[in-house]
């Protein structure tokens, strides 16, 4: 097969986007890595991260995490069976209970990183 | 083969799906909203962010707690971006991507940045519970 196979459908080309979300993804957490080995080098030399370049690195990064946030939840409803009194519970309530589980656990995170800063 | 050994579960590839498929989970319950606040809210001044200030930083990286999430924020993806990136690789023809060497290149190296995560939050600041 030509190694331009995903660029023949939108569908492909999608696809190849969805699994290279692993790569911004994995810089970004690398840099939070940095920010916290940071912390350890004591208050003077401090310095959190906030150029420009990083704040644009960070948009596509959430664009990206979006996009994988979206796709596996949504994959969820295929992938966990459950039976509740017996009864299979519809992938939909799956799917919605896990973008219920993915708001409510951006809103504590969210509320802790704010509600600790000065 | 045996029959006896075919019944076998397969425990070393249970283990890597497990990680493959909570790597994923975490990445896409939490990374988002760590982006948003700390990589676009805190830099451009929209919010007050913990990791802004070196004492409000410094002082819940202290928290057992915060320390153990960010270990499963930051360690557990790495398993499932390991294994998506080396069957992406596949799908563009590097047959190489299959082999031994590949796999251990690609967990190791999730491995290696859950070693170094765990190494990083021992080291950076000591376990208080203030």
């Amino acid at each position: 097969m030509p190694s331009t196979w995903w660029t023949r459908n939108r569908r492909y080309f999608m696809y190849v986007v969805r699994e290279l979300t692993a790569l911004p993804l994995a810089v970004w957490l690398l840099w939070l890595l940095i920010e916290i080995k940071r912390a350890g080098d004591g208050p003077a030399g401090y310095r959190p991260h906030g150029s420009t370049a990083f704040v644009v690195f960070s948009v596509v990064a959430l664009l990206f995490a979006l996009y994988h946030s979206v796709t596996f939840l949504s994959l969820a409803g295929v992938i966990i069976h459950l039976k509740v009194l017996d009864k299979p519970v519809p992938p939909r309530a799956i799917v919605l209970t896990m973008f219920g589980l993915w708001l409510l656990a951006s809103v504590v995170i969210g509320a802790v990183l704010i509600g600790f800063a000065r | 083969m045996t029959t006896e050994t075919r019944k076998r579960p397969a425990y070393a590839h249970l283990f890597w799906w497990f990680m493959f498929a909570n790597g994923g989970g975490v990445a896409a319950l939490f990374i988002p909203v760590h982006v948003l606040v700390q990589g676009i809210l805190g830099p451009l001044g929209i919010a007050p962010v913990v990791d802004r200030h070196y004492d409000t930083w410094y002082s819940i990286l202290g928290n057992p707690i915060v320390k153990l999430y960010l270990l499963v924020l930051i360690s557990l993806p790495f398993f499932h971006f390991a294994h998506r990136l080396r069957y992406l690789l596949v799908d563009f023809g590097v047959h190489a991507a299959k082999s031994v060497p590949a796999q251990v290149i690609f967990y190791g190296g999730a491995v290696v940045v859950t070693l170094v995560t765990i190494w990083v939050l021992l080291t950076t600041a000591p376990i208080s519970f203030g």
